[in-house]
């Protein structure tokens, strides 16, 4: 398989005080097309500050990351923005829909920066969301939001999907409702996306393809998972 | 330790609090100075004509005797009364200037108020002079100067300077706009200077007991002494009647304006005082969660707005009166003559003072209080954005449905933030508001002089003819310049049982004098009857038709004149009428002033002419006035620019801060930077949009209010703003809106969407 992500001494590090902290120090990785990874690791170890890099939140210190071929550690503030308009979805532990848009509008937000974003209605439809599509998102259970953060995100077909503690401010039903949805999109399809989920729940890399584990700013471990294990097995 | 950190916050908060103080000391500058000065004039007036005892009453009359003085002292209601004899007389030097000069017998009414020098007695034999005209012209104590009126010649030391209450506004004629104490000023001499048989005094001064007996005694000495021709009331005189005018005047248009900027000036304080609370939130639910009653928390945020407040308002009323209270009083003083002018801080301006304060602590109550009520738990968390359904729902369906996402995003920010809208509304609408009544009060004042001296003035020379004018004089006078001629004449009108005093314009001029009626459209006078200014006809419920019984000063026959039309005269609110029509009914016209379109630029004098005045000149005189009026609109104009710019700054921030954490998801979601801009200044048009659709007419009312309400009763002209004047205020309005809301939209660029969202969790 191709690798579609490429990480090269990946550093990041912020100035508190006179001192230098490293939040990345030296990470390598690859990812394939297709995959369904998860990211895990205890808390400040540095996985958001990755995920950030790769969906062009952020820009690295040092290092390289190649996506889909193209160096987008080398982009500019423009290129970012096309980058993160036409190739990532995210989604967030706390949604991030905008409140005064209905669940429709909010989905439809994309049509606005996204040449060709598929129909919003349909989307809705996958996610089981379809009835709600005139509701505000206070009007919404949590699951329920993040499905709509999640149907925003698949909206725009991006390349990549990441996605940062998804399922952390849900239970677990809800949870393992909202993995199901992510999973769907790497799954069938020749050009399935590229779904990558960061999150410190260990049960969530049984059901991974890949599971990269992160500590203090440097990758531990980078697995193949030859094994999956389905969805509906796991609880937490 | 609450004072402590008080102390703290002020420091961290700096920017926001000096905008508060500045914004609070500026609010009661303006407003306590200007009624300083108002107050000022009023309280200085006061004073000067009780305490020199200021005449109720003006007799004029052929001459009044030792035994009409007897009769009219022991008239009912007369306190006192003094006979005057006054007389133009020329002071000798080498230019030639006029004095008026005043021979009196005693000095109980209207008493010499005496700067330097001796007071006034019957037996000295010196002058009492006019201060202002004596500092003009570097005369002093003791320096002796020779009066000439014809074949008299008075040369006496200067005894005194003084003010005298009835020579309060003193101008020689009325071509002079305002009083030169140069050319013209005033003295007094006792009556025994003058040689026996020229000692006819021909005004007489009464001080009534009671004021309700002003016109009892009135009519009284009308109907009962031989030798009076006309009696008028002090207020009437033009000494009193233009301060007073300068007085209403002021007090209309400053009270709207300091009214005005008192009101934006805490609509500022109000919003940054907001934002001051709401960047607190955090810091107030720790203090709760620690324990401190909401009481406890409430007195240390309000104490905030109480402290600042209340050092600006104190030292916004001092800074008020001695600042802008004298720097007007002493503008006012050195055209008006009255001893002791100071400012005069008033009830009232404390009391407007104190709700200022008082409102910014209400405010910062309110907001406290809205943070206060929900839980510390709550109140921790960043605030999550609370949606309602209900006011949102129809901008979901219909017309609003089909709206881009800018629109609805921005139309359902201002539904969840009436309030702040309204104040953003309020603050730019006040922002055009004054900016088309600054340039409207300039083009009101240019439309004005267009139709005195463009419209109505039809001549290019007004010769105003001497009294003593020979046949012959006027006869020349006439083969070459022309016989365009009118007559103005004091007249009385009957009103009811009362008789009002105005004046009556008998016109032969033709062509050369226009009149006007209400839309400014020429009207060809009538042969049959009287025209009456609309305005007066207002004031005194006149119908066209109605019979109007009036006569001529010092003449006891009546006439009674169909009222025939109605006309429109920026400046006199009198009658007006053909001399075809005067004479029909018996009016004897004898012609006081010539009109020509003859060039006389060349002409000094012309015999039997009193005097020769250029249009033009006129018009200068007038214009000069207008650039009092620009300074003024370039002031309004930059004040109402700062408060507009600081209302829409602290409401950008306010909302901004809101915003803040959807334009990062935006952000993330792949938005350019300059389409999240565009979503937030869009906003910010709309605002202006509807604040100028507001604020123009509102700016035209408000002129319309100034020029009908401020002026006194004899003008009559409202707002005239020219389509220019419009454009440039809404333009303005919009420079300032756009340039505040684009540069807090620049603020996009430094969101850091990792912060920013990190900040929700
Ligand atoms: N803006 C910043 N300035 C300084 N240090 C930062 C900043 N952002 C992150 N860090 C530090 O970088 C390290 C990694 O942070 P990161 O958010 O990536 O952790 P994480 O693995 O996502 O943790 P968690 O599971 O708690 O979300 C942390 O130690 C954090 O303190
Ligand atoms: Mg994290």
């Amino acid at each position: 398989m191709e690798e579609l992500i490429q990480f090269r001494n990946v550093k990041k590090s912020y100035q508190i005080g006179e001192k230098q902290f490293n939040a990345l120090d030296g990470v390598d990785f690859s990812i394939n097309r297709g995959e369904f990874v998860v990211i895990l690791g205890p808390s400040g170890a540095g996985k958001s500050t990755l995920l950030n890099l790769l969906g062009g939140m952020d820009q690295t210190t040092s290092g390289e990351i190649i996506v889909g071929g193209e160096k987008i550690s080398d982009y500019d503030e423009e290129q970012l923005t096309v980058y993160r308009a036409e190739r990532i979805g995210f989604i967030f532990q706390f949604y991030n829909i905008l409140p005064t848009l209905t669940v429709l509008e909010n989905v439809e937000l994309i049509n606005d920066i996204v040449k060709k974003p598929k129909p919003a209605m349909e989307i809705l439809k996958d996610v089981g969301l379809a009835e709600h599509a005139s509701k505000f998102p206070n009007q919404l259970s949590g699951g329920e939001q993040q499905r709509v953060s999640i149907a925003r995100a698949i909206a725009k077909n991006p390349l990549l999907l990441l996605c940062d503690e998804p399922t952390g401010a849900l239970d677990s039903k809800t949870g393992v409702e909202v993995l199901k949805l992510l999973k769907k999109q790497c799954e069938g399809k020749e050009d399935g996306n590229t779904v990558i989920i960061v999150t410190h729940n260990a049960l969530i890399a049984e059901v991974a393809d890949r599971v990269i584990r992160l500590k203090n700013g440097k990758i531990v471990s980078n697995e193949k998972n030859e094994a999956p294990k389905a969805i509906e097995e796991v609880t937490w | 330790m609450l004072r402590k950190k008080m102390f703290r916050d002020i420091r961290q908060n700096l920017s926001q609090f000096i905008t508060i103080f500045l914004m609070v000391w500026l609010g009661v500058l303006a407003y306590a100075g200007i009624r300083s000065y108002m107050d000022g004039m009023t309280t200085t007036a006061e004073v000067f004509y009780r305490e020199n005892n200021l005449q109720d009453l003006n007799a004029v009359g052929t001459g009044f005797t030792d035994e009409e003085m007897t009769e009219i002292r022991a008239m009912d209601g007369v306190k006192a009364a003094e006979r005057k004899l006054t007389l133009l007389a020329t002071m000798v030097s080498e230019k030639d200037l006029t004095l008026q000069v005043n021979f009196i017998e005693s000095n109980e009414i209207a008493q010499l108020y005496v700067f330097e020098g001796a007071e006034f007695d019957a037996d000295n034999d010196g002058i009492w002079l006019d201060r202002f005209y004596a500092q003009n012209n570097d005369l002093k104590v003791g320096d002796t100067i020779t009066l000439k009126y014809g074949d008299l010649e008075l040369t006496r030391e200067i005894a005194a300077l003084v003010n005298v209450p009835d020579h309060v506004y003193d101008i020689k004629d009325e071509s002079a706009i305002f009083p030169d104490h140069k050319d013209y000023g005033f003295c007094y001499l006792s009556a025994k200077e003058l040689p026996e048989t020229m000692r006819v005094f021909s005004t007489c001064m009464i001080d009534v007991e009671e004021k309700k007996q002003v016109a009892e005694v009135k009519t009284a000495i009308e109907e009962q002494i031989e030798s009076v021709i006309v009696v008028t009331k002090a207020e009437d005189s033009t000494s009193y009647a233009v301060y007073q005018g300068e007085v209403e005047e002021g007090e209309t248009y400053v009270g709207v304006f300091s009214g005005l900027f008192l009101f934006i000036a805490m609509l500022s304080v109000v919003t940054t005082m907001t934002r001051v609370v709401k960047k607190q939130r955090i810091q107030i639910g720790t203090l709760k969660a620690l324990g401190f009653s909401k009481k406890k928390i409430t007195r240390h945020y309000v104490g905030y707005g109480f402290w600042i407040s209340l050092a600006a308002a104190i030292t916004g009323l001092i800074a008020g009166a001695l600042i802008i209270g004298n720097l007007f009083m002493s503008m006012e003083m050195a055209v008006f003559q009255i001893p002791n002018g100071a400012p005069a801080v008033k009830v009232k301006s404390l009391v407007v003072a104190a709700c200022v304060v008082l409102i910014v602590c209400l405010v910062t109550w309110l907001t406290c209080r809205k943070e206060l009520k929900e839980s510390p738990a709550e109140t921790l968390r960043t605030k999550k954005i609370k949606v309602n359904k209900e006011t949102l729902a129809i901008t979901t369906k219909g017309v609003f449905g089909k709206l881009g996402f800018a629109s609805k995003w921005n139309l359902r920010d201002i539904l969840r933030n009436k309030l702040r809208t309204f104040m953003g509304v309020a603050g730019i609408t006040g922002c055009c508001l004054l900016l088309v009544c600054a340039l409207g009060m300039y083009d009101s004042i240019q439309s004005f002089i267009g139709w005195q001296f463009d419209d109505l003035y039809n001549f290019e020379y007004k010769l105003s003819l001497d009294a003593a004018c020979t046949e012959e004089e006027y006869n020349q006078l006439t083969a070459d310049y022309g016989t365009a001629s009118s007559m103005m004449l004091g007249i009385e009108v009957e009103q009811g049982n009362e008789k009002e005093a105005n004046t009556a314009f008998v016109t032969d001029a033709g062509d050369y004098v226009r009149v006007t009626d209400h839309d400014r459209e020429f009207i060809t006078m009538k042969d049959d009857g009287v025209y009456i200014t609309e305005k007066l006809a207002k004031l005194e419920g006149y119908e066209l038709g109605d019979t109007v019984r009036w006569h001529v000063f010092g003449s006891d026959t009546w006439y009674e004149s169909e009222i025939v039309g109605f006309d429109r005269d920026p400046q006199n609110q009198n009658l007006k009428m053909t001399r075809k029509y005067a004479e029909s009914i018996g009016v004897i016209y004898q012609p006081d002033t010539l009109y020509t379109n003859a060039d006389l630029s060349e002409v000094k004098a012309l015999a039997g002419v009193e005097l020769i005045q250029n249009v033009e000149t006129l018009k200068t005189g007038m214009q000069s006035m207008v650039s009092a009026m620009t300074t003024m609109v370039v002031l309004i104009s930059v004040v109402a620019a700062v408060l507009g710019c600081v209302i829409i700054y602290n409401l950008g921030i306010l909302s901004f801060t809101e915003k803040q954490y959807q334009f990062a998801t935006l952000k993330v979601l792949g938005f350019a930077e300059k389409r999240i801009r565009k979503i937030y200044v869009l906003q910010n048009n709309w605002l202006t949009i509807v604040s100028a659709i507001l604020g123009a007419p509102l700016g035209y009312l408000m002129t319309n209010f100034i020029f009908t309400m401020a002026l006194s009763d004899a003008y009559d002209f409202s707002a005239d703003i020219g389509v220019l004047s419009y454009v440039l205020a809404i333009a303005g309005t919009f420079v300032v809106s756009l340039a505040m809301s684009k540069g807090l939209a620049k603020k996009v660029r430094k969101i850091d969407m990792v912060t920013s969202l990190k900040g929700n969790e």
